[in-house]
């Protein structure tokens, strides 16, 4: 079964993999693959909560002493039950798309169209996601994990 | 190798004395697949000897690779020639792609579609089938995705009987359309789209019919693209028939139906398979955005996309959500739409696997009938695909995300650029009728992934392979002079990983021509999504410039214009050339009369960006602002980079501790600025109920709440509505 060095994977986690050796995972997928990145992502948090899914950048589903099942963040922010959209608990922005910060008047939308919708871990800053919507559109639960055994 | 093993597959099981016609063999055999789960019940041939299983796929795929390349040489038209736009494939009796070349990936199934749809309608008896016969078709209802998809098809007959299909699919850059270039914005009916022959045998005996060449060269502008095109395509059609006809001799013929039927169940479990390994199971959603902009329907167009990935491997999408059809050209056929998808989860998943129908078998589908992506209404337009190129983008980031959770993080990334470009028609300097679309667009910006910046004008998710052609090439095609042909700064989408730029091209109208041009993209809209805290790609826009002095400012000396500068604003040929200017913020803008040396300036679409700005790496934004690939008011603004400055004032490096400092007051400002969430959720209800939503959203909502209960349901729940909400006039 293909495995690859436990380093090389950390170097694709952290970007910094020379793209010949990303050219060679894409190529041959290594299936314990799951198990190497939970370790390497519970090593690069502070807190002690059982990392069950990496739920995307910042975020993971974890599983605290009590047996609740909750997202959190890596600077140790929670989110509630994973089964509800994390968004519900995270700060939120509504940017004018061509407030010239991010986007100028002629490369951002038209605010009559849509807007950039931020949303922050309340806990840290980081950026989460960025929902390019209209003013009224639902938040886009992106991931709802199955971790039934 | 040859064996006298006669297979035809899970259908046969029930005898029947009188043999099946190929209707009644189609529909005996999707039954019979419904009904077991099994496209060919072993694989006994595989078992049995692996390494031929192989080779002779091998073969089979090199025939058609080899078809496509010598049809490449053949074709006079810049888009198949230079770029690539075009596929053959082998298909069984029934229809199902068994292999097919590389190249325009999406007609995977397209072609599969029409020969189904011949022998549904049983031209078996009414139009007949034989040897030499080619079969046309660009009716996008019936096959492919707009009638510059145009296959021709023939059917490969062994020992008399009819065995299979071969076909070729290119796209034309000309159909004689109401607006020229095939791709016009202002469709209100599918008979605006041009000329569109469905399923018509063009040809017998190995040669065409000169009565329809003429039909072709009086019924479109320029019919060189689509007449060079078909002799291309029936080329590559009887290379791969007369192949096809020495491999069967040499296996046999029992063998070559069983062992195809087992390539299409090979691909079949190998999918599942791929899906159980590869992606976590659990529930995915995304949203692409779309619109249209024609006087009096003005409205948003969202592409919903639920992928739901179980553990033993199914992969299903449901696209119940999307907006309802209308008279506008922003939707797609089933077919388009079964093909953009497949050629994105081609890309995305199953690229190491056969290419064939067991991909598309081993998929469940919902796309609800009456839906901008299956009209079922053939008097409607689906001249630009719209929410069908989104629902794609939509479900690659989802299995971006799918890919993320297992691990696989070399496979993750955000959207795919929204490819946008112009087209022109009219009479050349020369006195020739002209009509074209430009596809340099297939060079445009890639999405960012989880490990490297998108790359700047090299992608388009409809043709992976493709390439912009020859700037001068084009210029044969299409009289616009290129005044520049640049990479777009700040087009990608910022992130931790910023999305690839684009294709920035200034045109010149030049002297002694007649001639229209429009463009086709989006309304003004962020339609290329980023992922995980990316942004989006910048919005497409079209510059016009009428009654340019251009003459005059290089009669004192001055330079042509050559690009947009490093303004922050106004582009420099704005500046630089007097001229009426008109933006047209989006990039639909239908085809309009341009006099002699006017400007015409146009985008090609950027990637979606990945991750959090703040984390991207430092020098990283020092080296895209040293490149000219971005400017320093992003570094600044966006990335929150402090540079260090030579004596010159010149940019030397990057302040580290400044830099550190200033993204920790950035990250502080976020969260001064923002709200929670609860309290958003409220505010946004009360404009909801007091009607306080901009008519392009107010358009969409109105007409999805009505077209689907479960995406109704959802949003009043979401936003804790009454049940019988309605966005208020």
């Amino acid at each position: 079964m293909t495995s690859y060095p436990v380093q090389m994977i950390n170097d694709l986690l952290e970007g910094t993999l020379p793209l010949d050796e990303v050219a060679r995972l894409q190529r041959d997928k290594d299936l314990d693959r799951v198990a190497t990145v939970l370790e390497l992502e519970q090593a690069r948090v502070a807190w002690d909560d059982r990392i069950l899914v990496p739920l995307q950048e910042s975020l993971y589903v974890v599983e605290r002493g009590d047996g609740a099942r909750v997202v959190k963040c890596r600077c140790g922010q929670e989110f509630g039950d994973y089964r509800r959209n994390w968004k519900e608990e995270a700060a939120v922005y509504e940017r004018h798309p061509q407030d010239g910060i991010v986007y100028l008047k002629y490369k951002g939308a038209d605010p009559a169209w849509q807007m950039l919708r931020e949303f922050y871990c309340p806990g840290c800053g980081v950026q989460l996601d960025v929902e390019p919507v209209p003013v009224g559109y639902p938040f886009v639960f992106n991931f709802l994990p199955d971790l039934d055994e | 190798m040859s064996t006298d093993i006669d297979s035809p597959g899970p259908a046969a099981a029930a005898g029947s004395a009188a043999p099946l016609t190929l209707r009644e063999q189609l529909a005996r055999t999707e039954r019979a697949i419904s009904e077991s789960g099994y496209y060919e019940a072993d694989l006994s041939l595989k078992e049995s000897d692996p390494i031929t299983f192989e080779v002779l796929f091998t073969r089979l795929l090199q025939t058609l690779t080899n078809a496509r390349e010598i049809a490449l040489s053949i074709s006079a038209s810049p888009s198949t020639r230079e770029q690539g736009e075009i596929i053959f494939g082998l298909y069984t009796r029934e229809g199902d792609a068994i292999c097919l070349s590389t190249g325009l990936m999406i007609h995977v199934h397209t072609m599969s579609r029409a020969i189904k749809w011949m022998i549904e309608n049983d031209y078996e008896t009414l139009v007949g089938f034989d040897e030499g016969d080619y079969f046309f078709n660009n009716d996008s209802f019936i096959g492919g995705g707009h009638p510059s998809d145009q296959m021709l098809i023939t059917p490969l007959f062994i020992d008399g009987r009819l065995e299979g299909w071969v076909g070729g699919l290119t796209h034309v850059t000309e159909t004689g359309a109401v607006e020229p270039g095939a791709m016009g914005s202002s469709f209100t009916s599918r008979f605006a789209e041009g000329l569109i022959l469905p399923c018509v045998k063009i040809g017998s005996g190995d040669a065409l019919r000169k009565d329809l060449d003429i039909l072709v060269d009086r019924g479109v502008r320029s019919s060189t693209s689509w007449l060079a095109d078909n002799r291309a395509k029936l080329t590559g059609d009887m290379i791969v028939r007369e192949k096809l006809k020495e491999i069967v001799a040499e296996v046999g013929l029992g063998f070559y139906r069983k062992i195809c039927r087992e390539y299409i169940e090979d691909t079949m479990r190998a999918t599942r398979e791929k899906v159980r390994r590869s992606l976590f199971p659990g529930r995915y959603r995304e949203v692409a955005w779309r619109g249209v902009t024609l006087p009096g329907q003005e409205s948003l167009l969202h592409s919903p996309c639920e992928l739901v990935i179980t553990k033993d491997g199914r992969l299903e999408l449901d696209y119940d959500g999307l907006p309802s059809a209308r008279r506008q050209p922003f939707q797609a056929t089933l077919p388009l739409f079964e093909g953009m998808l497949f050629n994105g989860l081609i890309q995305n998943v199953f690229y190491d696997l056969r290419y064939n129908d067991g991909t598309f078998l081993a998929v469940r589908l919902n796309v609800p009938l009456g839906s901008a992506c299956n009209p079922g209404n053939i008097q409607l337009p689906t001249t630009l695909w719209g929410p069908a190129y989104g629902g794609m983008q939509a479900c690659a980031q989802a299995v971006s995300r799918a890919y993320y959770a297992q691990g696989y993080r070399e496979e993750v990334h955000a959207s795919g650029p929204l490819t946008s470009g112009n087209l022109a028609g009219g009479v050349d300097q020369y006195g020739r009728l002209f009509g074209s679309q430009c596809f340099e667009f297939a060079s445009s910006g890639m999405y960012a992934t989880s490990f490297m910046d998108g790359l700047d004008t090299a992608f388009s998710d409809f043709n992976a392979e493709g390439d912009m052609g020859d700037a001068e090439v084009w210029e044969q095609q299409m009289p616009q002079i290129w005044l520049a042909r640049e990479i777009r700064r700040d087009g990608g989408g910022f992130g931790k990983f910023r999305g690839g730029n684009g294709i920035h091209s200034l045109y010149l109208i030049p002297e002694g021509t007649d001639m229209e041009m429009g463009s086709f993209g989006s309304p003004p809209i962020f339609s290329t999504a980023g992922l995980m805290g990316g942004y989006p790609a910048a919005s497409l826009r079209v510059w016009v410039g009428r009654n340019t002095k251009l003459s005059e400012m290089l009669s004192d000396g001055l330079d042509a214009p050559n690009g947009e500068g490093l303004h922050t604003e106004l582009p420099d040929f704005v500046t630089e050339v007097e001229a009426e200017w008109e933006y047209v913020p989006g990039q639909n803008y239908p085809a309009r009369v341009l006099p002699p040396e006017s400007l015409f300036s146009v985008v090609s679409g950027d990637g979606g960006g990945y991750g959090d700005p703040l984390e991207r790496r430092p020098e990283e934004v020092l080296r895209d602002v040293t490149d000219g690939l971005s400017s320093e008011r992003t570094a600044l603004d966006v990335y929150a980079v402090v540079f260090t400055r030579d004596d010159a004032d010149l940019i030397d490096g990057v302040d580290a501790e400044a830099t550190t400092t200033l993204r920790a007051q950035h990250r502080r400002d976020r969260l001064a600025r923002a709200i929670p969430a609860s309290e958003y959720k409220a505010r946004v209800r009360e404009r909801l109920i007091a009607g306080d939503i901009p008519a392009p959203a107010a358009a969409l909502y109105r007409d999805v709440l009505q077209f689907s209960a479960k995406w109704a349901a959802e949003f009043r729940t979401f936003w804790q509505l009454p049940d019988d909400y309605e966005v208020p006039a």
